[in-house]
C-alpha cells in the first residue's frame, strides 16, 4: 500500500510539472505573434510598470509607455523644451495667462474606434481632479476656475473647462499662469475614452484605450509588456516600429549580458561594465547621453539644531566631496552647484556652490560651536545605490569630525518622515524637475506654503517667499527668470541642502537602431525609434 | 556510533567557532585597515586583492579584509543574542506547556503551532522593515520568528520527563512546580538544550545574513557579511572575489555551529 | 478519522485567523501614513488630506478588521498602494512562475536526498558516509543567496549558455532550481539516512537479507519504501514553503514570482500587498499541512484513534 502511494505521488507529481511546464512555456515565449517582417523593439525593464493609467502614473518608467499609449493636447519636441501640437493643432493663449483656448484635430481616434472631441479632454482632467482617483495630478488644475466647486462636490463639472464644440476645448485660471500649457503637456492630462474608463474602473490601468501611436496588446505582470502599432494613429509615418516588446524584471546586469547577446535593442550600463564600455571604442559611439534635469541633494531641516544655523549648513556643503559621490557613479554625473539642473530656463552659470574644503568644513563647525563626535542621523532609501552614496558621505564627514549615522528606510517611510516637522535632521533625496520653469524646484521645495508637502527641510526665508509670490504670476519670461535667478542665489547662499549632483543618464543601443532621442525632461518617446532589419 | 566521528564533529565546528569568536573580540588588532574609510585610491571600481589588500577592496576603497573581520562581530552579536532570546522564550514556553498541560498547554502550544505556520522570512522582512532595521530590531525579529521550533520540542522533551519516577517523587515530597522544573527536569533536557542552542545559531545567522542581503540589515557603516554580499553582487562578472569572500565567511560560521549542534546530537544518541 | 480531520481542519483555521491578526497587526503599527505611499514624491498638501479622507481610515479598529476578514474570505485582499491593482490579481499573476521553481527545485531535492541518504545508509560509518556527512552539513550551511550568486559567477564565466536569471525557457530553471535544491536535498539526506537507519536494523529487513534478496532490492523495495514516508512529509511542508515564494533565490536570479513580489512589497512598505502575501504564503502553508496530515491519517490507523 505504501509503495502505490508512493508512485500516487510521483505520478500526481510528474503531471502536476508537466502541466505547468505548458503553461509557463506558453507565458514565456516572447516572439508569439508577430511575422518576421515585422519590426520589432525589444527592451528590459529592471521592474514592472507601476500602472499605464494616465491619472494614476508619476514616474518615469510609467511615462515611458503612457505617453505613446495617449496623447495630450500639447507635447514636447522629441528632444527639447518646446511645445508641439498633439490632439490640438492650434491655441491661443489670452495675454494675462488666465485663458487657454485649444482646437482639436478631427482625425484622432481612440483605439476602440470613437473619436477623440473636446468631452474627453474635459472629462480626462475632471477625472484626475475626481477625489475619487486619487490622482497626484489634482495639484496642477486646481488653479482652473470652479476646481474646488467640484472637488467638494458642489459641482458636476469644472466651470473653468468650456467646450463650446466638438473641436474647441477653453480652460479659464483663477490666475495668470504663464507654464499652465507644460501642466498640459503631462501624461495627466492625456485624453482617455469614458466608456472604457467606467466599464474597468481602477482596473483601467491594465486595459488601458487611448489614441496614441501604440496600444497595448499585452501586460504579463513581472514578465512582460507589449505594445503594439496603433494602424489609426493620425501622424503617418509613426511609429516607425510595429512593436514593442519590453521584458520586465531583468536587472541592469542582466540587461547588459541580453544586450551583448543581441537580445534586446536598448539597455542601460550597469556600473560594473561602465569603465569597460567607455575603453572600448565600438561601444562608446553606441553611448548616447544626456544630464537629467535633476538634483540629487542631502536635505538640512533648517527649523532643527544646530542645522538651523546657517554656518553648520555650509560646512555640510564644503564638506562633501562630491566629484566623490560622481567617481563613484562612474562619473555619470555633474557636481550640483545650485538648485536648478544645466538645461534647466533660469539655470544660472555664475553660481559656483561649494567647493570640497574640509579646512573650511572644520572652521565653519567650530565657529558654529558643533562638538566633536556630533552623531546626525541621515534618512535614506534601503536602495544599494544610496547606501553606497550615503556611506561616501560618512566618510567624509568623518573627516571633519562628524558621526553621521544613516537610517536607511523604504520609500514610503522615508517621504512620511521628511515631511513630518522636527523629524528627520538630514535625508538624502532627489528631485525632477515636471516642466522647464524654475517655479518646479524653487517655489515647490522651498516656499513655506509647501511646508508638510515638498519643503522638507522647513526652509523659510522672507524674502525668498515675497520673490516667489511676485515671481509666479509673471508672464515676460525674461523678468520671471531673473526673479528667479535672485531666488536662486538666496537659496544657495543660505544653503538648506547640501547640493550633490545632477546625474547624468546613459543607454546604449544596437547599431541598427536608429532615432532615440533623449528629452530634458522625459523619457524618450518609443514612437521615434526605428529598428532597421538586422 | 564509532567515537572517532563525535570527537571530529565537535573538535572541528568548535574550532571555527572558537576561531570565529575571537576574531569578532580581536578584530580591532586584527584588521589591517580601518574597515569603514577609504584606503585604496579607487572609487567607483573594486579593486582586485594584492599583497597590500589580500581579498581586495570595494567600490567605495574599503579594505575587504578588515570589513570581513570587523563583520564578525555584528554576525556573532545578532546571531548569539537572537538565539539566546529565542532559546529562553522557547524554553519556558515548551516547559510550561509541557509540565502544566491542560489550558495553558492548549493555549501555549496553539500559539507555538500558528508561529510555526507563518512563513519565517517573510514575517521577518515586513517587521524589520516597519520597525526600521537597527541592531535590536533585528535581534527582537529574529528571536520572534525562531523560538516556535524550540518550544516544540522542548515540550515534548518535558512531557516525557513529567512522568518520570523521580518527578513524581518529588511532586510527593511537596516540591514546588517551579523546583521541579528547574531543578529536576531542566537538567535532564539540557543535553537537548544545548543541541537546539548550536543548531538555532546557525539558524538566526543564516537569517541575519538572509536579512542583511535584502538591505535589511544592521545598518552601514557596520561591515555585515549579508550586505558586503548584496553591494558586491552586481560585480559577479568584473569582480567576482568581493561577493565570494564575505559568503565564505557566512558559510563557515553557520557550518561551525552546525558541526557543533550535530556533533553534541550524536553524542546524546549515542 | 472523520473527528481528527475535523480537528485538523479546526486548527488550520486557527492558523489562518492568527496569520490574518498578525497582518492586520502589520498594517496598523506602520509608522507611515498610507495617504504619502499613495502620493508619492510630488503631493502637495491638498492632494495629501483628500486621499486620507478617501482611504476612510477613521472607523475603529475592529469594524476594519471584520471587513478586512470578510473581504478576504471573498478572495479581494484589497489594492495595492504603489502599484494601484488588486493584491489578488498581483499574486496570482506571479504564482505559476514561482509554483514552477518550486517543482523543479523539489524534484531535484528528492532525488539528492534519496541518492544521498542510501548511499550513506549504505556506507555506514565508513569514509563515505562521513564524506557525506561533512558535505551534506556544508551544504545546509550555505546562505542560498550566495550560492546563487557564485553560480551567476561560474555560468557567467564558464558555462555561457545558462540564462543567467529571469524566466525565459526551461533552460532558465537549472540555476535557481539548483541553489534551492543542494541545500534541502544536503538536509534530506540527513534525515533519509538516519531513518534507513532504523529501518535496517529492524527484523523484517534482516529476514530479507536471510531470505537471500540481493541488498539493492532489500534497500529499495523494502527498506526505502518505509523509511522515504517521514521524508514525503517533511518534503510536503517544504513544498509549501517553496510555493509561498523563496525571496533570496528569487531576487538572486530576478525570477518573476511571489519572492520577488513580496520582496518589492516590503520595499516600499506596500501594506496591503505585504499583508496579501503573507496570508497566501499562510494560506499554502496550512493547506500543505492539512494534506499531509491528512495523508498521515490515512497511513496510519493510530492517529484516526487519537
Amino acid at each position: 500500500m505504501r509503495l502505490r502511494l508512493l508512485r500516487w505521488l510521483l505520478l500526481t507529481y510528474g503531471i502536476m510539472a508537466a502541466a505547468l511546464w505548458m503553461g509557463c512555456r506558453s507565458v514565456s515565449s516572447t516572439e508569439q505573434s508577430f511575422p518576421p517582417s515585422a519590426s520589432v523593439l525589444h527592451l528590459a525593464l529592471a521592474d514592472d510598470v507601476p500602472t499605464l493609467d494616465p491619472a494614476a502614473g508619476y514616474d518615469t518608467a510609467s511615462w515611458e509607455f503612457e505617453q505613446v499609449l495617449f496623447d495630450t493636447l500639447v507635447r514636447y519636441a522629441a528632444d527639447s523644451n518646446d511645445l508641439k501640437p498633439d490632439l490640438a493643432l492650434s491655441w491661443d493663449m489670452s495675454p494675462d495667462a488666465t485663458t487657454f483656448t485649444f482646437h482639436l484635430r478631427a482625425d484622432a481616434y481612440f483605439t476602440n474606434g470613437r473619436r477623440v472631441t473636446s468631452e474627453d479632454v474635459r472629462y480626462s482632467i475632471e477625472r484626475v481632479l475626481n477625489p475619487k482617483t486619487r490622482s497626484q495630478g489634482v495639484q496642477y488644475f486646481r488653479s482652473l476656475v470652479g476646481a474646488e466647486d467640484f472637488v467638494n462636490g458642489k459641482a458636476a463639472h469644472v466651470s473653468g473647462i468650456e467646450t463650446p464644440d466638438p473641436q474647441t476645448v477653453r480652460f479659464r485660471l483663477m490666475q495668470p499662469d504663464p507654464i499652465f500649457l507644460h501642466k498640459l503637456a503631462m501624461p495627466f492630462a492625456a485624453a482617455v475614452p469614458k466608456e472604457v474608463v467606467e466599464r474597468w474602473g481602477e482596473d483601467f490601468a491594465r486595459h488601458v484605450v487611448g489614441s496614441g501611436p501604440f496600444m497595448l496588446k499585452e501586460w504579463l505582470s513581472g514578465q512582460r509588456l507589449v505594445l503594439v502599432k496603433n494602424p489609426r494613429y493620425f501622424i503617418p509615418g509613426k511609429p516607425k516600429v510595429d512593436a514593442v516588446v519590453a521584458l520586465i524584471g531583468v536587472n541592469e546586469e542582466l540587461q547588459w549580458l541580453k544586450f551583448e547577446a543581441g537580445e534586446i535593442d536598448i539597455s542601460s550600463i550597469p556600473p560594473a561594465e561602465f569603465t569597460y564600455v567607455m575603453k572600448t571604442p565600438r561601444l562608446k559611439a553606441l553611448t548616447i547621453h544626456h544630464v537629467t534635469a535633476v538634483t540629487s541633494y542631502m536635505g538640512m531641516n533648517c527649523q532643527m539644531p544646530p542645522f538651523n544655523d546657517v554656518r553648520v549648513r555650509q560646512a555640510f556643503n564644503y564638506a562633501v566631496n562630491k566629484r566623490k559621490l560622481i567617481a563613484i557613479l562612474n562619473g555619470r554625473g555633474e557636481v550640483a552647484r545650485g538648485v536648478l539642473p544645466p538645461g534647466m530656463p533660469g539655470f544660472d552659470p555664475e553660481i559656483t556652490g561649494y567647493p570640497y574644503d574640509p579646512a573650511k568644513a572644520r572652521q565653519l563647525l567650530e565657529e558654529a560651536g558643533v562638538p566633536k563626535g556630533f552623531s546626525p542621523v541621515v534618512w535614506l532609501t534601503a536602495d544599494p545605490t544610496m547606501l553606497i552614496m550615503g556611506q561616501s558621505i560618512q566618510q567624509d564627514l568623518a573627516l571633519v569630525g562628524v558621526n553621521l549615522v544613516l537610517k536607511p528606510v523604504a520609500w514610503g517611510p522615508l517621504l512620511d518622515a521628511v515631511r513630518q516637522p522636527n523629524t528627520t535632521q538630514l535625508f538624502l533625496l532627489g528631485w525632477g524637475a515636471d516642466f522647464p520653469d524654475p517655479e518646479n524646484f524653487l517655489e515647490v521645495l522651498f516656499s513655506k506654503k509647501q511646508w508638510g508637502a515638498n519643503n522638507d527641510t522647513f526652509y523659510y526665508n522672507p524674502e525668498v517667499e515675497k520673490l516667489l509670490e511676485q515671481a509666479s504670476v509673471v508672464a515676460d519670461l525674461k523678468t520671471r527668470y531673473a526673479l528667479y535667478q535672485k531666488v536662486q542665489r538666496i537659496i544657495v547662499h543660505d544653503a538648506p541642502w547640501v547640493f550633490l549632483y545632477h546625474p547624468v543618464a546613459y543607454i546604449i543601443r544596437q547599431p541598427w537602431v536608429h532615432g532615440i532621442r533623449l528629452h530634458p525632461l522625459r523619457p524618450a518617446r518609443l514612437d521615434n525609434i526605428e529598428v532597421s532589419p538586422h | 556510533m564509532a567515537r572517532s566521528s563525535i570527537n571530529w564533529l565537535q573538535v572541528v565546528g568548535g574550532t571555527i567557532t572558537a576561531i570565529l569568536v575571537l576574531v569578532a573580540i580581536f578584530a580591532p588588532v586584527l584588521a589591517p585597515h580601518d574597515p569603514t574609510q577609504a584606503v585604496a585610491p579607487t572609487f567607483g571600481d573594486p579593486g582586485p586583492p594584492s599583497l597590500a589588500f589580500p581579498c581586495g577592496t570595494d567600490q567605495l576603497g574599503r579594505d575587504v579584509l578588515s570589513r570581513l573581520i570587523y563583520g564578525a562581530r555584528v554576525s556573532l552579536i545578532v546571531g548569539l543574542s537572537a538565539m539566546a532570546i529565542a532559546m529562553s522564550v522557547g524554553v519556558v514556553v515548551g516547559l510550561c506547556a509541557g509540565f502544566f498541560g491542560g489550558w495553558t498547554e492548549v493555549i501555549l502550544m496553539r500559539i507555538t503551532d500558528v508561529m510555526l505556520t507563518l512563513p519565517g522570512l517573510l514575517l521577518a522582512m515586513a517587521f524589520v522593515a516597519i520597525l526600521r532595521p537597527s541592531l535590536l530590531s533585528i535581534l527582537l525579529v529574529i528571536s520572534l520568528v525562531s523560538w516556535s521550533g524550540v518550544a516544540r520540542v522542548v515540550r515534548a522533551e518535558t512531557l516525557s520527563m513529567a512522568s518520570r519516577d523521580f518527578v513524581l517523587a518529588a511532586r510527593a515530597l511537596g516540591a514546588s512546580s517551579f523546583r521541579i522544573m528547574v531543578r529536576h527536569i531542566l537538567p535532564n533536557i539540557a543535553p537537548t538544550i544545548v543541541v537546539m542552542a548550536a543548531l538555532s545559531t546557525s539558524g538566526t545567522l543564516l537569517l541575519d545574513a538572509g536579512l542583511s542581503f535584502l538591505g535589511l540589515g544592521v545598518p552601514p557603516p557596520t561591515p555585515s557579511w549579508g550586505r558586503m554580499v548584496e553591494e558586491s553582487q552586481i560585480y559577479f562578472r568584473t569582480a567576482p572575489w568581493l561577493v565570494f569572500f564575505p559568503g565564505m565567511a557566512i558559510l563557515l560560521a553557520v557550518l561551525g555551529f552546525n558541526l557543533l549542534g550535530y556533533g553534541f546530537l550524536r553524542k546524546r544518541n549515542r | 478519522m472523520l473527528i481528527y480531520l475535523a480537528k485538523r481542519i479546526a486548527f488550520a483555521l486557527l492558523v489562518l485567523l492568527g496569520a490574518s491578526l498578525i497582518t492586520f497587526c502589520i498594517a496598523f503599527v506602520i509608522p507611515a501614513d498610507p495617504a504619502v505611499a499613495i502620493a508619492g514624491v510630488k503631493a502637495d498638501p491638498q492632494t495629501l488630506a483628500a486621499i486620507r479622507a478617501q482611504l476612510g481610515l477613521d472607523q475603529p479598529l475592529y469594524v476594519q478588521y471584520v471587513r478586512y476578514l470578510s473581504r478576504a474570505l471573498h478572495g479581494d485582499l484589497g489594492r495595492s498602494y504603489v502599484r494601484r491593482q488588486s493584491v489578488t490579481s498581483l499574486i496570482l499573476a506571479r504564482f505559476p512562475a514561482t509554483a514552477l521553481l518550486a517543482i523543479c527545485a523539489m524534484g531535484l531535492s528528492l532525488l539528492l536526498g534519496v541518492v544521498g541518504g542510501m548511499v550513506a545508509a549504505a556506507y555506514r560509518g565508513r569514509l563515505l558516509d562521513t564524506l557525506l556527512l561533512t558535505v551534506s552539513l556544508a551544504l545546509v550551511s550555505i546562505p542560498v543567496f550566495w550560492l546563487g550568486t557564485m553560480f551567476l559567477v561560474a555560468a557567467a564565466a564558464y558555462f555561457r549558455w545558462l540564462p543567467l536569471g529571469g524566466l525565459d525557457g526551461a533552460r532558465s530553471l537549472i540555476l535557481p532550481s539548483l541553489a534551492l535544491a543542494l541545500g534541502s536535498g544536503g538536509y534530506y539526506s540527513r534525515i533519509l539516512q538516519a531513518n534507513l537507519a532504523e529501518v535496517l536494523e529492524l527484523d523484517y529487513i534482516r529476514a530479507a537479507r536471510a531470505k537471500g534478496l540481493s541488498p539493492l532490492r532489500v534497500m529499495f523495495r523494502h527498506a526505502l519504501a518505509n523509511a522515504i514516508l517521514p521524508l514525503v512529509t517533511l518534503a510536503g511542508l517544504d513544498f509549501a514553503g517553496l510555493l509561498s515564494g523563496v525571496v533570496l533565490t528569487e531576487t538572486v536570479f530576478n525570477w518573476p514570482g511571489l519572492g520577488r513580489l513580496a520582496f518589492e512589497a516590503v520595499f516600499n512598505l506596500d501594506i496591503p500587498l505585504i499583508m496579501g502575501t503573507v496570508l497566501f504564503s499562510s494560506f499554502l502553508i496550512v493547506v500543505a499541512n492539512l494534506v499531509v496530515d491528512a495523508l498521515y491519517a490515512w497511513l496510519d490507523p493510530r492517529t484516526r484513534l487519537s
